[in-house]
């Protein structure tokens, strides 16, 4: 596959990424890197140099709607982001072709000396953090003390990271990091939203065939109402998604703080209802749902639970 | 016919980028400044007064988009019409006062009139020279129009009609009522119903107003007593008038005043300047629950306006809309609310001596609260789209 094949569309990448993604989901961490670069998802936004496959954002999105869907642990999302950031450098080659992982720490800075909120960071190589002036840099997390958070997640915790003395790799000027920022909105509201579509599916089939009273559960105008209004905030959170890839009537980028706020609201809204719904067993551990929540909560954390609706208030105070 | 085409409407082959900014221009230039909902000039616009501006934005080429030519349209696509509704949301002007014949009378004799009808109707509504109410809803039959009992009986070459309708928007000022009635008995529940354009001046037909919540008198009941209306008014036979009707409804649900969300942005910004133009007003910005209620409000407009673009986006590939209309009606009916109850909150801290930006914000923002009050109730109840959603887009089964 090449960028020249001009008939390419985002949407066709959603089942490949899925099978890849699923067989990941079976092997270990350095497994599944290779496995997913090798379906050309960690590079997919990644300069050809560094072998990637230089597609813009677009249709990174599918990819990680899938790994939403499938809730995937791994850090899919911050790696393909780093690898496309880091333009035609070695270093984005190692990622894209799954040598290296790279995490990012949604919080804090290098400036500060402490950064957290990061996925995955005591398996990966490298981390991205901001670097408190406006720019970013990728870390080697070999020189940097990391605490894992396991209030939200004990089996896939968050990182702090003590960044004093760390090692920096590679640094990103402010204009890159910004655009890495948006990038980054964009493919974790498609994440969340796809673990919101896949929750609702999965709670919809379940009240479809689980039978009290006589009937399917389906059948009970509370349950039908509450299902159909989890499917109208998930949809809505896409739509959204899907409109923000394109520039505006004036050709300028959308922003995308409304939209990750807005997408990880409805998810967070889809998800707690669909675990409400399964009853006594949508609060087990067994029930899947619970790492679906715990992952929307995590990104929700990283953006200051709140905190994002609040900043897209004030911009929009700021632009009258 | 559309009249001689004028020469200042841009050539649709030129592109949305072209048609956006003539209209763009054309409406800002165009707009009086006392129709101007976010002007401290604004006084209610009298209803000659709408009707002139609506006939006016017709004579640029700002209305009747995708409506043939043959019939006084522009005959372009869903992607101009998109075009033109973000750039009248984006203007605080006053809603349609024709929206029933222009977004629903219009499309159905479209699909099921006689050629004498649509040359007869169809120019006349997009010239602003007829308006049209919708004779649907009854006391017995509001979401539930199996109930309906309006009866229209054959009488040789007429018909004669006996009712009542209710919630009848419009109905004082209209020169036709688009009449919903039955022909059989209300055991046919959906079979048998009948449509008509009904001339609002024929004897037997009572206008009862009721005034609204919002302290206007814009609906009405309409009485039928012995209504005798010829053949001609028929619109479709039974059944065919109804289903087309269905149709309609299922496509205008998604795409009738398309400007909506656009209109929200333009009314949140309306509501921010506003309390930026006051003291005290401009310091409840400064709160963080204030911040954050315009935050989610911006999040779910932004929402809105995609849905809206992936539906014209859909039907422009050739897709049926169907029940997808349900999402966007629910979604911004209950935007709307939500917003309208942040600007009640935020204009209720207005005194005699704020700015007089937020005296009239204060008016219009009270006014609008009440008003959405029936959003989630026309154009099918939000119980009545959830259901729908549930049963036709989810196929979630009501039994095993």
């Amino acid at each position: 596959m090449t960028t020249s094949d001009n008939d390419l569309k985002p949407e066709d990448f959603a089942q490949a990424a899925a099978e890849a993604i699923k067989d990941a989901q079976t092997r270990g961490f350095r497994d599944a890197a290779r496995v997913l670069a090798a379906a050309g998802l960690c590079g997919i936004c990644a300069q050809e140099d560094a072998g990637g496959l230089a597609l813009g954002i677009a249709f990174a999105l599918p990819i990680a709607t899938e790994a939403g869907k499938l809730r995937l642990h791994w850090p899919l999302l911050e790696n393909l982001l780093v690898a496309k950031a880091l333009g035609d450098s070695p270093l984005a080659a190692q990622l894209a072709g799954g040598e290296r992982v790279a995490t990012w720490a949604l919080q804090g800075s290098l400036q500060d000396g402490l950064a957290g909120q990061a996925r995955g960071a005591r398996d990966c190589d490298w981390v991205l953090v901001a670097d408190g002036r406006g720019g970013g840099a990728l870390l080697d997390l070999r020189s940097i003390e990391i605490q894992e958070d396991e209030a939200l997640d004990p089996e896939h915790p968050q990182s702090w990271l003590a960044l004093d003395g760390a090692e920096v790799l590679a640094q990103l000027d402010a204009a890159a990091f910004a655009a890495l920022q948006r990038d980054s909105h964009i493919l974790i509201a498609g994440f969340v939203n796809g673990a919101a579509e896949s929750a609702l599916a999965t709670t919809a089939g379940y009240m479809s065939t689980r039978v009290q009273f006589g009937r399917p559960l389906s059948a009970k105008q509370a349950v039908r109402h509450l299902l159909a209004r989890m499917r109208l905030q998930q949809e809505a959170s896409s739509a959204g998604i899907q409109r923000v890839l394109d520039t505006d009537e004036y050709g300028r980028v959308r922003a995308t703080r409304p939209v990750l706020a807005n997408a990880l609201a409805s998810a967070a809204f889809v998800l707690e209802k669909s675990i409400h719904l399964h009853g006594g067993m949508g609060f087990t551990w067994e029930v899947p749902l619970h790492y679906a929540l715990r992952e929307v909560r995590k990104f929700d954390a990283a953006f200051g639970s709140g905190a994002l609706a609040s900043q897209v208030g004030r911009d929009f105070i700021q632009s009258v | 016919m559309h009249m001689e085409k004028n020469p200042a409407i841009p050539d649709a082959a030129a592109g949305p980028a072209v048609y956006r900014q003539y209209a763009r221009q054309w409406l800002g230039a165009h707009l009086p400044a006392h129709m101007r909902a976010d002007s401290v000039d604004y006084r209610t616009p009298t209803l000659d007064e709408c009707r002139a501006w609506e006939a006016s934005m017709y004579d640029a080429g700002l209305a009747g988009m995708t409506w043939p030519k043959a019939y006084g349209g522009l005959g372009l696509s869903l992607r101009e019409h998109l075009v033109v509704n973000k750039e009248v949301g984006a203007l605080a002007m006053p809603e349609s006062v024709s929206s029933i014949g222009k977004e629903l009378a219009g499309p159905i004799i479209q699909t099921v009139g006689t050629e004498e009808q649509k040359q007869l109707f169809l120019p006349r509504i997009l010239a602003m020279r007829d308006y049209w109410c919708q004779g649907f809803s009854e006391p017995d039959a509001g979401s539930d129009l199996a109930r309906l009992r309006t009866k229209a009986v054959p009488e040789g070459e007429a018909w004669r009609i006996n009712g009542q309708k209710i919630w009848t928007s419009g109905a004082a000022k209209a020169r036709y009522c688009l009449l919903l009635t039955r022909t059989g008995t209300v055991a046919d529940k959906h079979r048998g119903l009948l449509m008509f354009a009904v001339p609002m001046d024929t004897p037997g037909i009572r206008v009862v107003p009721i005034k609204s919540i919002d302290g206007k008198v814009s609906f009405a009941e309409v009485f039928f007593d012995n209504v005798v209306v010829p053949d001609s008014a028929r619109l479709g036979a039974p059944d065919e008038g109804w289903n087309a009707a269905i149709r309609v409804l299922s496509i205008e649900r998604a795409t009738n005043r398309m400007y909506r969300a656009w209109r929200f942005d333009c009314e949140l910004r309306q509501l921010v300047a506003a309390c930026k133009s006051d003291p005290q007003l401009s310091r409840l910005l400064d709160d963080g629950s204030y911040q954050r209620r315009i935050g989610d409000v911006v999040g779910e407009i932004d929402a809105l306006k995609g849905l809206v673009e992936q539906t014209v986006n859909r039907m422009m590939a050739g897709d049926k809309i169907g029940a997808r209309g349900s999402l966007t009606k629910l979604y911004w009916s209950e935007c709307h609310q939500a917003f309208a109850g942040l600007a009640l909150a935020l204009v209720s801290h207005v005194n005699p001596r704020s700015s007089a930006l937020a005296q009239r914000a204060r008016k219009h923002f009270t006014t609008a609260y009440f008003y959405s009050r029936a959003e989630t109730i026309y154009a099918g109840t939000t119980e009545v789209q959830l259901d729908i959603i549930a049963q036709r887009i989810m196929n979630l089964p009501k039994d095993l």
